[in-house]
């Protein structure tokens, strides 16, 4: 029996980190969206700053406690080894979390903010000096953020598939694989708080432009989840036995029926039918609550399927015991 | 006199194991592994049905690769590799992240419950040091395991090699292994 170095921790932390740095990104490119010099969508924007960095928060938090000596966590800052992913990806993992605080800071509306500080000892006059209004660098700050954002969606496929012992990773596709499922994941996140904040409802035009972003994340994944199945299968035999795992072997039904088909092609479908007749008809969007529900909460449940598949089945494939697994 | 740059190495003539697990033992002893953990093991393989059958043992351990992938995914550097080509993890930096142990192409390493730290085969660098052999080595009685220095003309290991015909396992994996399989 293989034994799991990486588990259930560390998939959490891969879906989480992902999760955020897709929010940062839908909410930053709603940030500089405008119609007629107004801003299109300021409460998804909103909305995508206030949530994107707690869930990358969680997240390292799960992944210092994964360690086996946690305290030591801060050696990761000590040293910089540019050959390790994981060595990169903390710096990079720090630097984008700091920037969606103060991406979040800089959308916490006046009220809170005054509130958060109203907690605050009125002698700790250096944290007061911090209550300034920064809503005049939004758009500085997202464009900052975004490299960022998208170097934590790439790192955290970088992380595995720059194992070379591993063949299920070792391709060149699984880190844009995990970008654009984090990227999906972080439109349907957005989609999911804005449909449950019954505050205030979610407007059709909001729906529409998250949908939107939502299919186009989910068929660039597509585009690279099918020559990911392709090009193993032609390939070296080490890479084709460890492709087993998902073709045949014990990862194949959560594969294939639940991230490829409730996670990735039945959200795909109830957002292209819902998209479809205003996009090629010219009928007016309608945008159902319930199926943007259903649509956003099966692509979070596929996001997290597919670190969990690749976690649990790359530790399993290599290259000297692949061959006992037939 | 300069010093001579050394290259440590294993040649194994695994033809000759009998699968007594003795190095195992011995490694156990030597290094304080802990119940459930291994540096060293035999791999077995079977093939064919009687009466037609053979089985052939073939001891394994951390191959001390000349392009270690543990070494270069270790994210503060506490694998790192001597001059003499020995593999050794510093306990002091590592993290237990076990990002080496899913980059060990030959699952050589385990992690230590007790210190939370990654453990693996340190080819006994401190009896070696010292002048001495591997436990594994010295323990051996069927006399599979060779250790010397390759950069030594003298030395058994580079005999064995410059006249006998060897494998080493997957080196499709770029890693350089330096464990000598003697065909």
């Amino acid at each position: 029996m293989h034994e799991f170095n990486w588990g259930l921790l560390i998939v959490v932390y891969l879906f989480l980190g992902g999760l955020s740095a897709g929010l940062f990104f839908a909410a930053g490119l709603a940030n500089y969206l405008e119609v007629d010099g107004q801003p299109a969508y300021p409460r998804v924007a909103a909305m995508g700053a206030l949530l994107a960095p707690w869930p990358v928060a969680i997240g390292s938090a799960l992944l210092i406690l994964d360690l086996g000596n946690w305290y030591r966590f801060y050696k990761l800052f000590t040293h910089f080894r540019w050959e390790s992913p994981m060595s990169i990806g903390s710096y990079l993992l720090t630097i984008f979390t700091g920037i969606a605080f103060v991406y979040a800071f800089a959308w916490l509306p006046e009220a809170w903010r005054q509130q958060l500080f109203a907690k605050v000892p009125a002698t700790w006059k250096q944290v007061h000096r911090l209550n300034m209004d920064l809503s005049p660098y939004r758009k500085v700050i997202a464009m900052v953020g975004f490299p960022f954002s998208i170097g934590v969606g790439i790192y955290t496929g970088v992380l595995l598939g720059a194992v070379s012992a591993r063949p299920f990773w070792n391709t060149n596709l699984v880190a844009q694989m995990f970008l654009f499922s984090a990227l999906s994941s972080g439109a349907a996140a957005l989609l999911l708080a804005m449909v449950l904040d019954k505050r205030s409802p979610i407007q059709t035009h909001e729906t529409k432009f998250l949908i939107t972003l939502d299919i186009v994340f989910i068929v660039l994944e597509l585009f690279i989840i099918l020559p990911y199945l392709i090009h193993g299968q032609l390939s070296v035999l080490a890479v084709k036995q460890a492709l087993w795992l998902i073709l045949g072997g014990p990862y194949t039904v959560v594969f294939w029926v639940f991230f490829l088909g409730l996670g990735l092609l039945v959200p795909l479908g109830i957002e292209v039918s819902e998209l479809a007749p205003s996009l090629l008809k010219g009928k007016a969007f309608h945008g159902d609550r319930k199926l943007a529900l259903v649509a956003s909460s099966l692509v979070l449940m596929g996001g997290f399927l597919l670190r969990y598949i690749f976690v649990y089945a790359g530790q399993v494939s290599s290259f000297h015991k692949m061959g006992m697994l037939h | 006199m300069a010093m001579k740059k050394k290259r440590y190495a294993l040649v194994l003539d695994s033809r000759k194991c009998i699968n007594c697990k003795a190095c195992a033992v011995a490694c156990k002893a030597e290094n304080q592994v802990p119940v459930g953990n291994t540096r060293n093991w035999i791999n077995e393989a079977r093939q064919g049905e009687y009466p037609k059958l053979r089985i052939d043992f073939e001891p394994e351990q951390c191959h001390h690769c000349e392009h270690p992938s543990c070494a270069r995914v270790c994210p503060t550097g506490a694998t790192w590799m001597r001059k003499d080509g020995v593999v050794l993890v510093n306990y002091d930096d590592c993290i237990g992240c076990r990002y080496c142990m899913v980059a060990c192409p030959y699952d050589a390493r385990y992690f230590h419950e007790e210190s939370g730290t990654v453990h693996k085969c340190t080819l006994c660098s401190h009896r070696v040091d010292k002048g001495d052999l591997p436990a594994c080595v010295e323990t051996c009685p069927s006399k599979v395991r060779v250790f010397g220095d390759l950069e030594d003309p003298t030395s058994r290991v580079h005999e064995l090699l410059a006249t006998r015909r060897y494998r080493v396992k997957e080196p499709q994996t770029g890693n350089g292994p330096q464990l000598y399989y003697l065909l």
